[in-house]
């Protein structure tokens, strides 16, 4: 990560590498708070900006000079600790700038940058993250973000990058797939009203199940996740009875000991009432939730923790063998932008800027040349090749430096501040 | 000529063999959806297309008489309803047993012969070429649930004993497999029985009489009793999953095994039984 200062491309943020879990959910913005934290640091000096926010990370991406906006955005992010540390907000981050802020991103939406590597969860959070920070974004973060969802769906389709299940809640997934075949339709019901359950249980909702209870000890949670997934909350006790027609049981509550029991669910499962149907149990708690006797049953197929991340294991070391060719998509892709980044209006400013200036001197000269009647021809010429020249040596650096910056992939900064200086509009 | 077909199809439907099984002798480690296994699907799926093609041709030019051309005819529709259950399935594994038993069923065509007499063709009318097509679509359907519900097994011991290697991942899911299983039995008893119908009705109308052995008929009514209680199981008493599954293996279990039994007692390849 370099260490320039000037305005341009930058990614500042915290993610599961350099956070832990209870930083980061302080961290994380609801899409409500998006523009308002926004405005706060554009109003600090950034002229882009977009706020990337999930349970694995809260980035911002902004078009800024280095210090005002990011001390923004640390001192935003700072607010949210309850207790910050001696160097605050900015001990659990990182800052990427340029060319690596480009490929940061890339590499996000990839899913390399994913705890689960290559989930496809990310691609839809990049999206969601730029349309709720449209109004701030400005052209150049418009475009890294519409080509960010690009480069996302080029590696899924040219590399295995998200071949398989590498979570221990889609891997629960794919093996009640590989019982039932297609989900759409199934009946499941979630018993604890954790994370992990939510989760599992968005997984399986995405596939079409129809999640009709949700169990859990304290009601109020159960109540919350119910009323997300268009279920319906009850205690652990009224769920037993249920296990006579649910396709899918999953099973993540925090209780200390098993609670599906052979004696509270065997007759259930066992009874006429399912008439052998199949009965897929994910038991996602540590310590587990279910008696494992239970999957004697013949229509029974019971998995916990272990048996999901072996099919999670399974799929990830296959990913991995897919790094490279990714990785090569993503170079490839920041490449592009930033040739287009670097070149950005370069050339038609500098005409702009010369056209200006020239239109500038004509009008001036003729001006002061009424005034100055009594010069003959020549010295009339004479003048005007003087306004000239002084028009060229005013404009020569300015036009070296333009250049220049772009071919070093640096030139939407100084064009940005030639812009404000010289009150030329910017391109459509 | 229709040796030469023979022989081309025997490579092509061998290819498909060595191509399903590669994953299962080590020739290829792991399954996977990256692009050499795309490739790699595309052939399972081109040769035995290819191979039906060039079947039919052949099957086009042969007489319907006697144990080779039904073997042959029998290996084409085991094919054909390979192809439209992986269509069915979207990348089944069917193939896995199809193919072998296709290729194995070309070969011992060509082993018995592919060409009947004079006097068998002299025989030939629409009701044993309807007899001939049912049985074999017949056999080909109950070969087919024997398939599925032999994958079915397999996927099940795997899923039941939390294995997740080569059959987790490349057979169907154990659903998918009930219903085929379902559609094949109940598709293929009727028109088995239509064609041993059709076959009792040649042989009085056309040949003087019924020119089978005892034997013959208590046999053949044995194995249609237990392809008969599967269907019924299946179908009355709505039994599924795995118990289906061991009453469709038993159904075509018996008819395998007795007709490999009456094959060995009454050994000759002018009959297909």
């Amino acid at each position: 990560m370099t260490g320039q200062t000037e305005t341009g491309l930058k990614v500042v943020g915290v993610n599961h590498r350099t956070a832990p879990l209870d930083v980061r959910e302080r961290f994380a913005h609801g899409a409500h708070e998006v523009p308002r934290a926004l405005a706060r640091v554009m109003a600090a000096g950034a002229s882009g900006g977009v706020l990337l926010s999930t349970c694995n990370r809260t980035e911002f991406y902004l078009v800024a000079d280095d210090e005002p906006a990011l001390e923004a955005v640390w001192s935003l992010l700072g607010e949210r600790l309850p207790v910050a540390p001696a160097g605050g907000a900015r001990e659990y981050g990182y800052i990427a700038r340029d060319r690596d802020a480009v490929r940061h991103l890339y590499r996000v939406s990839a899913g390399l940058d994913s705890m689960i590597l290559g989930e496809s969860q990310i691609q839809g959070q990049v999206r969601e993250a730029w349309e709720a920070s449209r109004a701030q974004a400005g052209p150049v973060l418009h475009r890294l973000f519409q080509t960010a969802l690009h480069v996302g769906s080029r590696v899924r389709t040219e590399t295995g990058l998200g071949m398989g299940t590498a979570s221990a809640a889609s891997a629960g997934v794919a093996v009640a797939g590989k019982i039932f075949g297609d989900l759409a339709g199934r009946s499941a019901l979630i018993l604890g009203a954790g994370d992990m359950a939510e989760l599992a249980a968005t997984c399986l909702s995405d596939q079409g199940v129809q999640i009709t209870l949700v169990a859990n000890r304290t009601q109020e949670r159960a109540r919350a996740i119910a009323e997300r997934l268009g279920a319906r909350a009850v205690s652990l006790d009224e769920a037993w009875p249920h296990f006579a027609t649910t396709d899918i049981a999953l099973c993540s509550t925090a209780a200390p000991h098993a609670v599906v029991t052979w004696e509270r669910v065997g007759a259930v499962i066992g009874g006429g009432a399912r008439r052998g149907r199949p009965l897929c149990i994910l038991d996602l708690a540590v310590p587990r939730d279910v008696d494992p006797a239970l999957a004697q049953l013949e229509n029974v197929f019971l998995y916990d923790v272990d048996d999901l991340q072996t099919v999670a294991a399974q799929a990830t070391a296959r990913r991995r063998d897919e790094i490279p060719a990714a990785e090569r998509i993503v170079e490839e892709e920041t490449d592009l932008f930033w040739a287009w980044y670097g070149g950005l209006g370069v050339v038609p400013a500098i005409k702009e800027l010369r056209q200006r200036m020239d239109d500038l001197r004509a009008t001036e000269l003729e001006r002061a040349l009424r005034q100055l009647g009594h010069l003959s021809p020549e010295d009339r010429a004479r003048v005007e090749q003087f306004s000239q020249i002084l028009l060229n040596k005013f404009l020569h650096q300015p036009t070296i430096a333009l250049k220049t910056a772009a071919e070093a992939g640096r030139g939407y900064g100084l064009l940005e501040a030639l812009r404000r200086l010289f009150g030329m509009e910017p391109p459509e | 000529m229709i040796v030469t077909l023979h022989l081309i199809v025997l490579a092509l439907y061998g290819l498909a063999t060595a191509l399903v099984l590669a994953p299962f002798t080590g020739l290829r480690a792991s399954p996977s959806a990256s692009p050499p296994s795309r490739s790699r699907r595309a052939l399972v799926i081109a040769f035995p297309c290819a191979g039906a093609a060039v079947h039919v041709v052949a099957i086009s030019q042969l007489t319907l008489v006697g144990l080779g051309p039904a073997l042959s005819m029998l290996a084409l529709c085991l094919v054909l309803l390979q192809l439209a259950s992986e269509r069915l399935l979207r990348g089944s594994a069917v193939s896995f047993f199809a193919a072998p038993s296709a290729t194995g069923l070309v070969g011992l065509a060509l082993l018995s012969g592919l060409t009947p007499s004079a006097e068998a063709i002299a025989a030939r009318n629409i009701w044993f070429v309807l007899h001939v097509a049912l049985s074999v679509l017949g056999l080909a359907l109950l070969a087919l649930a024997f398939i599925a519900a032999a994958l079915y097994l397999l996927q099940f011991r795997e899923l039941k004993a939390r294995r997740f290697g080569q059959v987790f991942q490349l057979f169907p899911p154990l659903e998918r497999l009930d219903q085929l299983n379902r559609f094949a039995l109940v598709a293929g008893f009727p028109a088995l029985t239509l064609g041993v119908l059709l076959a009792l009705g040649y042989g009085a109308q056309f040949s003087g009489g019924l020119h089978v052995a005892k034997a013959q008929v208590v046999w053949g009514l044995f194995t249609w009793v237990v392809l008969g209680w599967a269907v019924w199981v299946r179908v009355v008493r709505h039994w599924a999953g795995r118990r289906a599954a061991l009453a469709s293996i038993a159904g075509f279990g018996a008819v395998l095994l007795v007709y490999v039994a009456l094959k060995l007692t009454q050994p000759g390849a002018e009959r297909f039984l």
